[in-house]
């Protein structure tokens, strides 16, 4: 075969092969990209979606809170979808709520902005605790002494038209763990 | 026969591929020290066999996760017995690992023309590393999911691309089904695939440039390498005194014990050592088949002794199946990163630049500098430094990862977290009995509807920052300042009668930090002084309407128990104020059903409703939602569902596994 292609074209055998061996590359490249292309779109495709975004849950009456201004942990069950399934009611995270002097209700998100470990409550004088790398917060979710975690508790919104109706709604977000800035996920 | 395998050998060479594999000279004759290797080998081998059968029985999503793995656990026959010798043998091979590493720099085996072969075996420590790390996560409980979370988080951080990179692992911005596909695939495909790749590459490459043979020792040589690794126990026995930072003191015990067994090898040494006469020795090579293979066999039955020694001791932890709204405080990895996880609690590593420092940067700088060792090591002193280096390496692993275990072994909150994962591990495989299954939602559910676990739980969330349970939440927890009855027992014939002593009564058991104390009952209870007996036939009496679990007919029966009815409507006056029996309510509670679950749920409902305290109520809220005065609806905090948990709790109503025959 190879002497009937010099027979019909002939020219620099060199040149030729070289342009054989690029084709050759080239064209198996191309052809393996595909399958290698299109599995890694995939597989990156989470970048590309939307987050969850933050959900709008009540979670108390201002009623139900401590008196004293300490907080207490609140579950957020909601519906929401994970890939193929509808949960109805889907245990997402948890929330601590607290009553403030000034009749308003402060949220805090109970994952630890440090690693996202679950953040608890130890006592008012103590504060909030981190059971992973042992980072102390503060009762306003501000940063302890010892507190290894980049920044405090991430606080949440608190719906305040509500809030005037004694009813607690929260908007419930995760945000990004590890760095100062407070960034939702 | 023979020209049966003449013909296969014709066509395959299979021949000499044998005669090569097996008859490879062992320069200097097999040797125990060169056992690792192929104990390792065997330890991967183990892995994908059992690896297999295990993912015949796996399924990867967030509802049939920690479902599956909980049925080849309890359910397939020898499932506990694959599950066991999979997870067992991953420990043991990380220390496996570790030995062969070791082995290969003191005998300076990394030296040319072995580099390459060194860096794809430090490549295959980090494969293995990471199969571990993915397949901590597949069983779906507690403890796989909190540590996965810390570790992705981790992943998050990495500047610039650490936000996509931990969607891209998580599959998505929440953790759930396609983190489990995703963890999967890399711990049963690719990572596995790419083992297999190096660990060909990797023994071909041993092979292409044969054994390297044990230096023949001098007493000199002997007392160089004891006297550093003297030096570096004797440094981190200083260190662990330094940083021992709990009441228990046995960590740095650990180190100085084997600081003073060095020492005494050195005095042993030094008193009747002598060079290893190996040298002089008429040398003898000896062949891989059958001499070192008889011992890697050896080496490799003790691995296998090992992780079934494991497996039937420690068996093979199966937590709580993942649930993110659970806090638990139990949040730690495996083993082999727990010093990483130990060293990010120091200050030196706080804040975003700290963590970034101690979780990426520090662990990077050290993998270069392992990378680098066959670059180093060129020279004699760069051998030396190489050895130090290990020896630092694994020693501040040591200590870094017995002051998280020895934290820990100290830490009640640590303590409570593992205890209340396994005790809802069991209470689920007893609910998973009583149900004959899973539901198709995942075992969760069946957590979330138990009285025993969701109402214990509901109870100290909602209920104990008032009533305490026995003195405590119900969840092993305290209650800081109890300002209303303890309800362990509520409903008992017991706890009734410690409500009708006024003195009891008026304690902080009972009314004591509420505005009852001053109330009219206390007082009515001063002033009849009811006798015990009395006492005794009105709870029976109060009893027999709630009925709760363990409830048995008093002694002197039915009769003793209209006794007690006889006695509240006439001598004691107690259908002045409350309505028993379904007959005339009056302005106190009433006691009819008293304590039954129907009372109790419209207790906790609304204790404010005119059949109970009504305008009497003193601070205890409705849980229930309820319609205002003003015809508005006022939420309540908890669902009836969540109420009737709690109540049934409280009552000690929930399925047991000796109702049903298995």
């Amino acid at each position: 075969m190879p002497s009937e292609m010099a027979a019909r074209q002939p020219g620099d055998p060199e040149r030729r092969e070289f342009m054989a061996k690029a084709v050759s590359i080239v064209a198996g490249g191309a052809i393996v990209s595909v399958p290698v292309g299109v599995g890694i779109a995939t597989l990156v495709s989470p970048i590309f979606g939307e987050g969850q975004g933050g959900i709008k849950i009540r979670l108390a009456a201002v009623e139900d809170l401590p008196g004293d201004g300490s907080p207490k942990l609140y579950q957020v069950v909601a519906e929401r979808t994970d890939a193929w399934t509808k949960y109805p009611e889907k245990p997402l995270g948890s929330v601590f709520l607290r009553k403030l002097e000034n009749g308003g209700v402060a949220a805090f998100n109970s994952s630890c902005p440090h690693a996202g470990c679950s953040v608890g409550f130890k006592s008012k004088e103590e504060g909030y605790y981190c059971p992973c790398h042992e980072s102390v917060f503060l009762l306003d979710g501000s940063m302890g002494k010892f507190c290894v975690s980049p920044r405090g508790l991430d606080s949440l919104e608190v719906d305040k038209d509500r809030l005037k109706d004694g009813e607690v709604w929260v908007t419930f977000q995760n945000f990004a763990a590890g760095i100062e800035e407070k960034r939702a996920i | 026969m023979k020209e049966f395998f003449n013909w296969i050998d014709d066509r395959t060479g299979i021949a000499k591929l044998t005669r090569e594999a097996l008859f490879e000279s062992v320069p200097g004759g097999a040797r125990w020290r060169y056992v690792w290797g192929s104990t390792l080998s065997f330890a991967i081998m183990v892995q994908f066999i059992t690896g297999i059968f295990l993912w015949m029985g796996y399924s990867s999503s967030a509802t049939t996760a920690w479902e599956s793995v909980y049925y080849i656990q309890n359910e397939m026959s020898f499932g506990w017995l694959l599950r066991g010798i999979h997870h067992w043998t991953a420990q043991i091979m990380v220390i496996l690992l570790v030995l062969h590493l070791v082995q290969v720099v003191i005998d300076s085996a990394y030296r040319a023309p072995r580099e390459f072969n060194f860096w794809f075996g430090v490549i295959l420590l980090f494969i293995t590393l990471a199969i571990s790390l993915t397949g901590y996560l597949l069983p779906w409980d507690q403890k796989g999911f909190w540590a996965t979370k810390v570790a992705t988080n981790l992943a998050g951080i990495v500047p610039v691309i650490g936000g996509d990179l931990q969607k891209i692992i998580i599959g998505g911005s929440d953790y759930g089904h396609h983190t489990l596909t995703r963890f999967f695939a890399l711990h049963a495909g690719v990572l596995p695939g790419a083992l297999v790749a190096l660990v060909v590459v990797h023994i071909y490459l041993f092979r292409r440039h044969g054994i390297t043979e044990a230096k023949p020792a001098t007493k000199a040589g002997a007392l160089y390498y004891w006297s550093l690794l003297g030096v570096v126990f004797g440094a981190l026995t200083v260190m662990a005194f330094i940083f021992e930072d709990s009441a228990k003191q046995w960590v740095p015990w650990i180190v100085s014990g084997v600081f003073a067994g060095i020492v005494v090898r050195i005095a042993f040494l030094l008193i009747r050592g002598g060079d290893d006469d190996s040298a002089s020795r008429p040398k003898r090579d000896g062949m891989f088949w059958p001499d070192q293979i008889l011992r890697d066999a050896i080496a490799c039955a003790a691995v296998m002794a090992a992780v079934l020694f494991f497996v039937f001791w420690k068996s093979t932890e199966l937590t709580a199946p993942a649930d993110p709204s659970q806090p638990y405080n139990a949040a730690r990895p495996d083993w082999y990163f727990m010093s990483l996880f130990q060293m990010l609690k120091f200050p030196v590593f706080k804040g975003a630049l700290g963590l970034l420092i101690g979780a990426i940067i520090v662990p990077s700088i050290l993998v270069t500098a392992v990378f680098l060792m066959p670059l180093i090591g060129k020279s004699r002193i760069g051998h030396w430094v190489n050895v130090v280096m290990l020896y630092l390496l694994i020693g501040g692993f040591v200590v870094l990862t017995a002051m998280g275990f020895n934290h820990d072994a100290n830490d009640e909150d640590y303590k409570r977290g593992v205890a209340n994962a396994h005790a809802d591990a069991k209470r689920l495989n007893e609910l998973i009995l009583i149900n004959g299954g899973i539901p198709p939602a995942g075992a969760l559910t069946l957590l979330y509807s138990d009285p025993k676990i969701r109402g214990a739980r509901l109870f100290a969330a909602n209920c104990a920052s008032c009533h305490p349970h026995g003195g405590g939440d119900g969840m092993g927890g305290e209650v800081k300042e109890p300002s209303a009855p303890d309800l362990k027992g509520v409903g008992s014939r017991e706890w009734i009668a410690g409500l009708l002593d006024h003195k009891r009564y008026t304690s902080a058991e009972y009314f004591g930090n509420t505005k009852f104390k001053e109330g009219k009952m206390a007082g009515h209870l001063d002033d009849i002084e009811m006798l015990q007996a009395d006492i005794d036939a009105v709870s029976a009496a109060l009893a027999s309407e709630g009925r709760v679990a363990g409830y048995s007919l008093p002694e002197g029966g039915q009769k003793f128990i209209d006794s007690g009815f006889d006695l509240m409507f006439n001598d004691l006056e107690c259908a002045d104020c409350h309505g028993i029996q379904g007959e005339d309510e009056g302005k106190g509670p009433s006691l009819t059903g008293y304590m039954s679950r129907e009372w109790m749920v419209n207790f906790v409902g609304n204790p404010a409703h005119e059949d109970l305290y009504g305008k009497k109520n003193d601070r205890m809220p409705s849980f229930l939602s309820m319609k205002k005065e003003d015809g508005t609806v006022k939420e309540g905090q908890l669902s009836r569902q969540d109420v009737e948990l709690i109540v049934g709790w409280l009552r000690g109503e929930w399925p047991k596994a000796g109702d049903v025959e298995k």
